[in-house]
């Protein structure tokens, strides 16, 4: 048994699922309360990881920081959690906030506009060319390149704890701001049923705009995090982290948060021991077979609850 | 409001037949002066199209293109002593051979357009061909490299400035046995990004390497990747050099960096795909190319220095080819009229076949072969020292 690859295979997979659980819970979010699938979130998942380049760019460039890492990474996950939270307000108020009560096809291919928008605005914007984080060169702290030996002698970089811990952190802040705040309980009855939210008095509007609030925000982390670990951004790179999110976010249980957890991490392993034990050529394949195979056995989700309906 | 449909309905369908008829005379007259060849006079402006990715995934790589194939002819408009005046009409294709397809149909249909640079992938040469050729346009391509190109069917029609991939595989594999000692016995990975250029190049070298005995390791990485980190982790103690015929340079740098990050010592081998000196910087890698980086070379720095004046902001390798396109199409514009005659379709194909420069931008001559191929074409190698692009071979 080649533990070393193993182990490698183990913090990949952990560290991808980590940035497709954030992505995947600003799916679920949305979903469970509209029953929108928004295809734009992958979107908000790219401009977040352009925020974070801009401030590099803006404290020196990559080889020149001047400005303390840690400062640095604070700033990044800030900026880029408050411009994907305002993205996501501002998509739900102008492209979606109209068809709350049209047939669901209208959303979804609003969203697919969204999205197409989105990719070509900065691709004009920002120019199609494929930046880098380069944090394997940052300044007195490479912390791509930097890390920790493991058993079997597998190496884990600082970039990847970053991006494992603070995956962590938000899901748990999440959790406790969902289970313990007067807006998380409004969040959780408006997606229960909304029309009965809004007869007890919820602001369910309100509501709304919080939940593409945080959920957009969460992207935006998620961008950061997959670059400082991964490097590029690109205009078109929110497409297949978003394909892959919303798998994670349907294996899990559309509309459960734990479900989008761990649906992330499901996907983010499957990659990444696909790649390590049968082909990388597969790996694709490989996810969405699993998708399949779970929608077969159980349509709803692996922590999804299915939608009963009074007749 | 049955009658109004009805006369909506109505109006709709006279509609379509009126621009089916319109339409089918316009083609037949667009084809008939296609076969003809009808271009614009030397007295006026003559347009050139120029099919590329100017956006879309590889929205970088066909801007550069664009930006100088425009700058030639800038140049060339700039002098009062250049007859007839250019002009690029720009084509859109994404990298997609669909999109590019609809694309040539309308240069093909536009009378104006003599010539055709472009298109930019392999792909995309096969989709439009047919068109082009039927259309009696030539097309010439500063970065399509599929072998097959110029196996004689598109004799004529379809040229490039630059080597094909037959050329480039096996002087990757010799190099890589000759002097980063790869032998009978040793690994080699070969990665290829899931593209059909990346892949027929990882099949030329694969194939190559195995008739030298060497082991193989075939693997393969959507061009979308952004991890390689699972891959790299396959590598093994014993494999002496990885090949990456990658598109992207970025995703050649990132994969070198995590090779690094693992402790592995293999060494990095990037096709011209990875050509980018401000992307791929990965130190001890190597990288083959069809032609040097302009930006280094010192008989080119006015160009590249006025090249920027004109279009800030960095300029990849995969540009400065089609400058020389558009070098080659003037000239045999130019010529044509010069001659008296009129630039036509036809007389751009003959000329163009004819084209012998001595020295170009590129630092090498351009004279293309029967079938399109530029002669005596060759690939060098760079080694990466200090993060700047040595040729070692």
């Amino acid at each position: 048994m080649n533990w070393n690859l193993f182990v490698t295979e183990l913090v990949s997979g952990i560290t991808h699922g980590s940035v497709y659980a954030l992505i995947a819970l600003g799916y679920s979010m949305v979903y469970g309360i509209l029953k929108l699938l928004n295809f734009a979130h992958g979107d908000v998942y790219m401009v977040g990881a352009f925020i974070g380049y801009g401030l590099i760019t803006v404290f020196g460039g990559p080889l020149a920081l001047d400005v303390n890492v840690v400062l640095l990474l604070f700033l990044m996950f800030g900026c880029a959690m408050l411009g994907g939270g305002l993205l996501g307000v501002m998509i739900e108020r102008f492209a979606y906030r109209r068809l709350r009560n049209a047939p669901r096809i209208a959303p979804l291919i609003t969203a697919l506009g969204v999205s197409f928008f989105l990719e070509n605005a900065a691709q004009l914007v920002l120019g199609a060319q494929y930046q880098s984080y380069n944090s394997f060169s940052w300044t007195n702290s490479p912390i791509a390149l930097n890390g920790f030996t493991l058993p079997a002698h597998a190496r884990v970089s600082y970039a990847q704890i970053i991006v494992v811990v603070g995956a962590i952190v938000l899901m748990i802040f999440l959790t406790l701001f969902v289970q313990r705040t007067q807006t998380g309980k409004a969040m959780r009855a408006t997606s229960f049923d909304r029309e009965a939210a809004s007869m007890m008095g919820i602001d369910v509007d309100r509501v709304i705009v919080v939940t593409f609030f945080i959920g957009s925000a969460l992207a935006g982390a998620a961008g950061v995090f997959n670059c400082i670990a991964y490097q590029q951004v690109w205009p078109y790179m929110g497409f297949q982290a978003g394909l892959f999110a919303f798998t994670a976010a349907v294996v899990g249980g559309i509309g459960s948060l734990p479900g989008a957890v761990l649906g992330g991490l499901l996907i983010g392993l499957a990659e990444s021991f696909a790649t390590g034990y049968i082909s990388s050529t597969f790996q694709q394949a490989i996810v969405f077979a699993i998708l399949i195979a779970v929608m077969l056995i159980r349509p709803s989700g692996l922590l999804g609850r299915a939608d009963v309906k009074k007749v | 409001m049955f009658r109004r449909l009805c006369l909506v309905a109505v109006v709709a369908a006279t509609a379509a037949v009126a621009a089916g008829c319109g339409g089918g005379s316009s083609s037949k007259s667009k084809t008939t002066s296609a076969a003809g060849g009808g271009g614009a006079g030397c007295s006026g402006t003559v347009s050139l199209g120029m099919l590329a990715p100017i956006t879309g995934p590889a929205g970088s790589i066909g801007s550069d293109q664009l930006h100088w194939a425009q700058f030639y002819v800038t140049q060339w408009n700039a002098d009062s002593s250049n007859s007839p005046k250019l002009k690029i009409v720009q084509g859109d294709t994404q990298l997609d051979p669909s999109k590019a397809s609809t694309v040539a149909q309308q240069f093909a249909s536009n009378k104006s357009i003599v010539g055709v640079i472009g298109p930019a992938g392999s792909d995309e040469v096969e989709a439009t061909a047919t068109i082009l050729k039927k259309a009696g346009l030539a097309f010439a391509s500063g970065s399509a490299t599929r072998v097959s190109l110029t196996d004689g069917k598109l004799k004529g029609f379809f040229f490039r400035d630059v080597p094909n991939d037959g050329v480039q595989g096996p002087t990757d594999a010799d190099y890589m046995a000759s002097t980063l000692d790869v032998k009978s016995g040793d690994t080699v990975m070969v990665v290829d990004d899931q593209e059909s250029y990346s892949t027929g190049l990882a099949d030329i070298v694969g194939k190559e390497l195995k008739g030298n005995g060497v082991k193989v390791v075939r693997e393969s990485v959507s061009q979308k990747a952004t991890d390689f980190s699972s891959l790299t982790a396959k590598v093994s103690s014993d494999t002496k050099v990885v090949f990456l015929p990658f598109q992207i340079a970025s995703e050649a740098q990132l994969f070198a960096q995590q090779l690094k990050s693992q402790g592995k010592s293999a060494v990095v081998f990037g096709s011209d795909g990875t050509f980018d000196s401000s992307k791929f910087t990965a130190d001890g890698s190597y990288i083959s190319f069809f032609a040097p980086d302009v930006t280094t070379l010192s008989s080119a720095k006015d160009t590249v220095a006025k090249f920027k004046k004109q279009f800030p902001g960095g300029t990849s390798p995969f540009g400065a080819p089609n400058y020389v396109l558009a070098q080659i199409y003037a000239e045999a514009i130019s010529t044509i009229c010069k001659n008296g005659d009129d630039p036509t379709r036809a007389a751009v194909r003959a000329e163009i076949a004819k084209t012998n420069l001595s020295d170009t931008l590129l630092g090498t001559p351009v004279k293309f072969t029967m079938n399109g191929d530029v002669a005596g074409a060759k690939f060098h190698v760079f080694k990466i020292e200090n993060g700047k692009y040595v040729t070692v071979s």
